[in-house]
């Protein structure tokens, strides 16, 4: 490109970058209009980078000054009041969808979610469990308020080979049917059940089948078990 | 005169039983005819439904859903389709939405008149079961009009519906309201006040409110406890904000608050309400419009977890789908209000007579697919 | 044979003991209800007031010693099968097995991912007539039993016994 072209383009950009597009399009060589545009675009780039790289500077100096304000979402207010009450219990950061928990003092909280009155979650909506992959299992838990009408979800994450969570069957009844459930499909324990066995698969049967690596067994009681034949799809 | 000593009985009931409503097995210990516990076993009827969702797309796992509640087809894929769309943020035209409304309160109606029926074939009263079984068989021909199925239909997909409603739906349903109305009053004096009804179920299986919550029992059975919750209501979903109706619960009319009379008395009052739902649906249903429009080409939704909840005539189920960004879904899971129900029973049924076992469980009004899955 | 006919009047009729017999099982087969899933509706509702099976001679019996048929309707699951097998022996000669649906026919829906469904009813007990559909309509299942009776009727009881 010739000294002048640049010059020309340098000017255009400058009148595009402030609004004014009719200097560009107005240039009749074809090529020079597309490398006038080019260069607009590629300064409306840099730009805009400039402009968010200088918040985030200021972020942490506004921050030290003002106190976050405190969140609308559940699960965030909650996890912050089950941190406040019992220290140590949460095993990740707060966020807007789930509460991760550790096992530890499980048991302990859920009375505490269930009696505090300003909580009350007086029903556990929905328990299941979960097959994270790197060898982790977890047990998810959705608890409602019927008189305050808020809800949240909570996650624990235990390793396969020490599965065992608190149960929790003693505080809301119908945990007794819903741990019973989840033992059978994923082979979770659920210390201090008072009547852990399967639910849904008999007695007898092998292996956790909701688990992402689970096998088959052959035959049952003589009945064999046909795998899944290789081109059937 | 002394005090016969007897012993304890273990009794096997089902899985195979007239009036277990499905495979369902109950290990009754009994002392003569009074029952002092009661455990339910189920799993005869697990078909696996989690692990097929695992491996199919969204769009393949809606036929499984109906087959869980198969009463209650319709309002199976409704639930798992509102979901899915909850998840995706998928927004449907306004007709499919009242298509969805008309097509859910016509299965509610179906539903109960089945479970008010079986209940009656329960206790012994045969000639209910038949008249209401030829009144739900209309509705049927109005399903098979509309999508070519009887029981399991399919109807409702990601984004819209399988088919439009034909010419003559509109036309057949108001027939059909007009024709049902009086028939209720006829179920009322054959069945509801019946003396003999009422001595079996009046005063029986009583189930307060608080046990109710902590069991999980939502539905039928929690409003007749009293308890004024009605997810179509409370936590409004579709376009059921746009209807007035209202929430009926049990008043203790024949015994106690909460009985199973009270259960049987609030499915009648529900299929009044779905009535006229139904009747300010279909005037107020837009003419014309492409139900197929919004169907998406391929179902993705983000990475992601959700769970939402629909007022099935059974209760409230619960569908939590997890996603990874991939077209088949990673785990869904099926919170079933059926299974709730019937994890009461053994509260509620102790220090009762045998015939009034089956009396509960019929009010109850369990689906073994669902509960098993 | 020939000697016997026209001898007598009109009211009287010559034919084979194997026939009659036949002729009394094939019309009035009580099926043993054996509901496990959605197929069950559909034999209750082929038993209710519109597609109506009593007037084929069907009656539904509750206990597996009284009935001439088992009707195995739905998903029959491993856990099940035991079951199944323990009733069909329990019911009394001559005894017959329609498969109703596709879950009993070859496990159905459920064929590819269900570890605990049984891959059709006829791993455990023998089927006689198989009726297809997801869920088969009250006429297929009534088309069923008509198959059933024509098959009952061309039995010889008596010849197979003294073979």
């Amino acid at each position: 490109m010739s000294a002048d072209q640049e010059k020309l383009i340098t000017e255009l950009v400058g009148k595009g970058l402030a609004g004014d597009m009719d200097p560009i399009n107005a240039i009749e060589d074809r090529v020079l209009r597309s490398k006038a545009k080019a260069a607009l675009a590629k300064a409306k780039r840099a730009a805009k980078t400039a402009t968010t790289a200088t918040p985030t500077e200021e972020k942490p100096a506004t921050e030290t000054i003002a106190e976050t304000p405190p969140s609308d979402n559940p699960n965030k207010k909650f996890g912050k009041m089950i941190e406040d009450t019992f220290q140590g219990s949460l095993d990740a950061e707060l966020n807007d969808t789930h509460i991760q928990l550790k096992p530890d003092n499980w048991f302990e909280i859920a009375k505490w979610l269930k009696s505090e009155p300003s909580l009350y979650f007086d029903s556990l909506q929905c328990h299941t469990g979960m097959d994270v992959g790197e060898n982790m299992l977890e047990a998810r838990y959705n608890l409602h308020s019927m008189t305050h009408d808020h809800k949240i979800e909570i996650r624990i994450a235990v390793s396969r080979d020490k599965a065992n969570i608190p149960s929790i069957e003693q505080i809301w009844r119908i945990g007794d049917w819903f741990e019973r459930e989840t033992y059978d499909m994923f082979g979770i324990f659920f210390d201090g059940h008072r009547d852990h066995r399967r639910m849904l698969l008999p007695e007898d049967w092998e292996g956790y089948p909701l688990r992402k690596d689970y096998e088959v067994q052959e035959t049952y009681h003589g009945i064999a078990i046909p795998k899944v034949k290789v081109g059937w799809e | 005169m002394g005090v016969i000593h007897g012993e304890e009985m273990v009794l096997n009931i089902g899985p195979q039983h007239p009036s277990t409503h499905g495979v369902l097995r109950l290990k009754v210990k009994t002392d003569g005819e009074i029952i002092s516990e009661i455990t339910p076993v189920i799993g005869y009827l697990h078909r696996c439904f989690e692990k097929h969702c695992e491996n199919m797309t969204y769009d393949q796992v809606i036929p499984y859903t109906d087959r869980c509640d198969y009463l209650a087809a319709m309002a199976n894929n409704f639930g798992y389709v509102v979901a899915v769309e909850e998840l995706m943020e998928l927004k449907v035209p306004e007709k499919v939405e009242y298509i969805r409304v008309i097509m859910a309160e016509l299965q509610r109606i179906a539903s109960h008149l089945l479970a008010l029926g079986v209940y009656g074939l329960d206790i012994g009263a045969f000639t209910p079961f038949l008249f209401m079984l030829r009144d739900r068989e209309r509705i049927l021909d109005m399903f098979e009009m509309t999508c070519g199925a009887r029981l399991l239909y399919n109807y409702m997909w990601v984004g819209g519906v399988s088919h439009d409603l034909p010419k003559g739906f509109v036309e057949t349903a108001f027939q059909f309201l007009d024709y049902f109305e009086p028939q209720i009053e006829e179920y009322n004096n054959l069945l509801t006040y019946n003396k003999i009804f009422i001595e079996r179920t009046a005063d029986i299986g009583v189930l307060p409110a608080d046990v109710a919550i902590s069991y999980g029992v939502s539905g039928p059975n929690l409003r007749a406890s009293g308890v004024k919750w009605d997810l179509r209501k409370n936590d409004t979903y579709s376009i059921y904000d746009k209807f007035e109706f209202d929430v009926c619960t049990g008043d203790g009319g024949q015994g106690t608050l909460g009985d199973c009379w009270d259960r049987y008395y609030v499915r009648m009052l529900e299929v009044k309400e779905s009535v006229k739902i139904l009747r300010q649906a279909l005037a107020q249903m837009p003419k014309d419009g492409d139900v197929h429009q919004a169907l998406p080409k391929k179902i993705r939704p983000p990475k992601g977890s959700i769970y939402s909840r629909t007022e099935t005539p059974r209760g409230d189920l619960g569908f939590y789908i997890e996603s990874d960004g991939s077209p088949i879904p990673t785990r869904v899971k099926m919170r079933s209000p059926a299974f709730t129900a019937l994890s009461v029973l053994g509260e509620l049924a102790g220090g009762w007579m045998m015939s009034d076992v089956i009396s509960i469980l019929g009010s109850l009004d369990i689906v073994l697919g669902e509960i098993d899955r | 044979m020939g000697m016997l006919e026209n001898r007598f009047q009109d009211n009287v009729v010559v034919a084979k003991l194997d026939k009659l017999i036949g002729w009394a099982r094939s019309t009035s087969p009580w099926y043993f209800q054996f509901g496990l899933a959605c197929c069950a509706i559909e034999m209750m509702a082929a038993a209710a007031s519109r597609h109506d099976l009593e007037r084929l001679g069907m009656m539904p019996r509750s206990s597996p010693r009284q009935a001439d048929v088992m009707i195995v309707a739905g998903t029959v699951t491993m856990k099940m099968s035991l079951r199944v097998k323990k009733l069909y022996e329990q019911m009394a000669d001559p005894k017959y097995v329609i498969a109703m649906g596709s879950c009993a026919t070859s496990g159905g829906p459920y064929w590819q991912h269900g570890y605990h469904v049984l891959k059709g009813v006829d791993i455990v007990v023998p089927v006689d007539v198989y009726v297809p559909g997801c869920p088969p309509r009250p006429e297929a299942l009534i088309e069923g039993l008509l198959k059933l009776q024509e098959k009952i009727l061309d039995e010889r009881p008596l010849t197979r016994k003294m073979a």
